[in-house]
Order: structure tokens, then sequence, then C-alpha cells
């Protein structure tokens, strides 16, 4: 999808990069097993973030197995095996690659999205069928923010709340919440989430957007009148930053009521080291750290 | 009841000074202000309780002696949640119960039909704002009030309380940045080619080879 949400690796002890990575090699072999081997080329970061949040949420007992797979056949690697949060995580992903590239398609006619979208067709009728809620409330979502985007929405938190709104269904899934907070703290937390990975995506493609005349949040909010580009950056940083970082506080806040009983750790590092480290590298912060190791 | 151990994070057996420590850092987190206008509050408020709860048990029974004083500590943080002023017209205190309950939305109903819009409707519209995570509208909004009203320590506080999460979470213990600032290879190089200049000067050797 957009891969923004990765943890800080430096900072992390190596049973939890570990165990990251069994989390992501569990969620491609869950795609591979599940929808079919090729399927597996959509994988992304950002689902496997939710494949360790919502293992901690729904606090099931995993297994951690060594494995040889067809794309690394040199080495076994780390595999969490069967776990919902996994399985549930690696459908999201198709469902969600298959609405991205039924996006990119609408941009404009690219024939490499119509072909995948050719593949990926049988798999997303079939978790269409086993998702019936769930996407039909993604499909409503999309559509406003079609809608809100061709109207050229003047607001940037308007035109990010049905994204929001997305990730939150996707964030709540009920089978793997333990009750009722639960299921409430993770809608917090996936809406915020939402409203963060578009946000910064939109200032991430600043430039583009404005070169290609797509619409963009910040473009219509603070009303750029088409000085350079790097300038309007510049002036809008601190506005921006301020959403963004707001946001992640409440990630965070969410995320400490949550009763995390494994995966602490790594949810940690993501949380308050990694997004917060992509989000200030996207805006173009330069931090103290960084000035002194220059020197 | 749960295990308080747990509950405060710490290993069983801890020292009266460690579940000190713990507890103060985790009435610092769940503290109500850290979850005014955010819609899980309620559920900070239970968890607040539980540590509290925690706390009280393993002070009670853990240090036999001088543990009266700290009894009294189950009190942090248990006021202030509803910290609304009752000022104002009955209008705005009719919004005002509607965001406490949680009707947000019946709230911003009420607001949005009326005519008037003194500094208090730009402040209430902005919590609505925070209640629905439209940060950017909450901070212009709030931003009016104070405009508006300069004098009104509610609107401004709540302002600070916007620049005080994001520059907290901004400067979070998790990122101080441990291996940052740890030497870099040049850097220990240089300081073994000093060493080992000093130590020749001295007329001894560090580095034989060089």
């Amino acid at each position: 999808m957009f891969g923004y949400i990765v943890p800080e690796k430096p900072e992390m002890k190596i049973k939890e990069y570990e165990l990251f990575r069994a989390y992501y090699c569990g969620v491609c072999r869950a795609i591979g097993r599940r929808c079919g081997q090729l399927k597996r080329l959509t994988l992304s970061y950002d689902t496997t973030f939710l494949a360790v949040l919502l293992s901690a949420a729904s606090g099931e007992k995993v297994q951690v197995m060594k494995k040889r797979c067809a794309l690394h056949p040199l080495e076994k690697r780390h595999v969490i095996s069967g776990s919902s949060a996994v399985d549930y995580a690696s459908d999201i992903n198709i469902i969600l690659a298959y609405y991205n590239l039924e996006d990119k398609k609408r941009d404009k006619d690219s024939p490499v999205s119509a072909s995948a979208l050719v593949l990926l067709k049988g798999a997303f009728r079939r978790l269409r069928r086993k998702y019936p809620e769930k996407c039909r409330i993604m499909e409503q979502r999309l559509d406003e923010l079609v809608r809100l985007e061709k109207q050229q929405c003047p607001s940037m938190d308007m035109a990010a709340e049905p994204f929001a709104r997305l990730m939150e269904e996707i964030t709540a899934y009920e089978p793997l919440c333990t009750g009722k907070d639960t299921e409430k703290i993770l809608r917090w937390l996936g809406y915020n989430l939402g409203k963060w990975i578009y946000l910064l995506d939109a200032f991430d493609d600043l430039e583009t957007d404005i070169k290609r005349g797509n619409y963009n949040p910040f473009v219509c909010q603070f009303g750029y009148t088409g000085q350079d580009v790097d300038e309007f950056r510049n002036e809008i940083r601190e506005k921006a930053g301020f959403t963004l970082f707001y946001t992640l506080s409440e990630i965070a806040r969410a995320f400490e009521l949550l009763e995390a009983k494994i995966n602490r750790g790594i949810l940690e590092n993501i949380i308050y080291i990694g997004m917060l480290r992509k989000t200030e590298n996207i805006l173009g912060i330069r931090r103290c750290g960084e000035v002194e190791e220059s020197v | 009841m749960k295990n308080p151990y747990e509950v405060l994070g710490i290993r069983e057996g801890a020292s009266e000074e460690e579940i000190k420590k713990a507890y103060r850092e985790l009435v610092k987190k769940y503290h109500p202000d850290q979850y005014r206008d955010n819609p899980l509050s309620k559920l900070a408020e239970e968890k607040l309780a539980e540590i509290n709860e925690a706390y009280d048990y393993l002070m009670k029974n853990v240090s036999s002696g001088g543990n009266s004083q700290y009894s009294g500590g189950a009190s942090y943080g248990r006021s202030g949640a509803d910290g609304w002023s009752d000022s104002g017209s009955d209008f705005f205190n009719q919004v005002k119960s509607h965001i406490n309950s949680g009707n947000i939305r019946l709230a911003e109903e009420m607001l949005d039909s009326s005519r008037s819009r003194p500094a208090e409707w730009y402040y209430l519209k902005g919590i609505i704002f925070i209640r629905k995570g439209w940060y950017n509208e909450a901070y212009t909004h709030i931003q009016r009030a104070v405009n508006m009203d300069p004098a009104n320590y509610e609107y401004r506080s709540a302002l600070d309380r916007m620049n005080t999460s994001y520059n907290a979470y901004r400067t979070n213990p998790f990122n101080s940045g441990r291996y940052r600032s740890e030497p870099d290879l040049c850097t220990i190089c240089q300081c073994l080619w000093c060493s080992d200049c000093c130590c020749e000067c001295m007329g001894s050797d560090l580095i034989s080879c060089c």
C-alpha cells in the first residue's frame, strides 16, 4: 500500500527484529497459501504492522516455526503460523492491493495495473464474499474519497476523513477483539493511523501532484498560488507537522490503553520511533542528532 | 482484582522505591489531563483507578512500616476529569453536557444551528473537532477563541494542551536516539591514534605496529 509504517531497526532488540520478520514472512506465506503464490508480490509493511498489532490485541498464542521459502531458498526463516491475526492481515493485504490497482487504473489506463487487476480478481471476489460488511464500508469510503477529491475539498481534515474511516474499519476486526473496549481503542487507533497515512502521503506527493495538477489536500487547504514548491513546503511545514505529530500522539495514547501482552517492544518501536522518524524525514525536518553526526 | 505487580508493570517483590517510581510514571501517562477531549477518556479513567487500587494494595501490604502517608497518594488524578467551568449561557452549557456524555453529533448540530458566534462558540467547536480527530480545524478554532477573548483561561489551556501533547510525543523517551550518540568508527580510530601517540610520547606503546 504505502509502506510508511516501518520499525526503526537500529533501535530494536534482535529478538524483536526476528519476531517482526517472522510476522512479515507469516503474512507473506498466508497470502501464498490462501490466495496463490503470485499474490505474495503485493505484500506491504503496513499489513505486517496490522498483523503484529491485532495479534497483540487479541492475546492469541502464536507459534514460531523455521521454514524454507521459495523467495529465500538458502536459509530457513522464522515464520509465525497458526495466527488468525496474520491470516486476517493477509486477506486485507489482497483487498487493499486490489482497491489500489483499481484506483490507479481509474487515474489513467495503465496496462500493468490492468493486467494485475485481472490476476487479483479471483482472490478478491472470494474475499469480498468472506468479509461482505467490511468490503461494503471500505468501498463506500473510497467512493467518498474520490468524490471529495473531485470537488477539490478545501479542508485537509475533511479530505482525510474517508481514508481514516477506512483504516478504522480495517483495524477494528471484531472477531480478534477481546471486548468492546478493545474494539473502541482499535477504532480510534485505526482512525488516526489512516489520517496519518493519508496526510503524510499527500505531503510526500506535493511536488508530483502540483506538477500533474492532481488533487492535494495541502494545496487546497493552504492556498497554493503557483510559487516554488520548496517555498510552499516551507510555509506549510509547521501546520502540516502539527497535525501529523498530533495524530501520532493520539495513536500512542490509544496504544497505551491496549492490553498488549505480546509484541509490546515491536509496537513501541514502530509507534514511538519508526513513525516519528518517517514523519520527520518526509517533512524534511533535520534532527539535532543528524547535524551532530554530519560534523 | 488483577495482580497488582502486573498492573504496575514491575517484578514481584519489587522494593517500595521501585513501586513508587512505576506508580508515578503510570499516573503521569494515564492522567485525565492526558486524555481530556479524547474519546477514550473513560477507559483511561478506569485504567488509572486500577493503577491506584494496585498501588494502594501494595503500599498497605508490602511495606509494613510508615505506609500510612502513601494511601493518600490514591487521590492522584481523580479530580478534574470533567473540568468545565460553569460560566456561560445555558445554550453553551447544554452543548458542553452533550460533549461530556459523548454525544458529539448532537453537540455539533446544536452549535451549527446557532447564529451568534462568540469566542465560546469557536472554543466548543474546536473541542468537538479534537474529539472527531480533525486537529487542524480544532487548532484553528481554539486559536480563534483565544484571539477573541485572550483573558479566558479555559480557552488558553485547551490550546496549551494541544501544544503539549504534540511536543510530548515528539520528545518521547523511546526516541532518545541512543544509537546516534555512540561514537562512530572514525571517532574510535581517532581516539586510538591519539592514545597511541600519547603513549609513544611517554615512551611506551599502545598499538605496536604503528
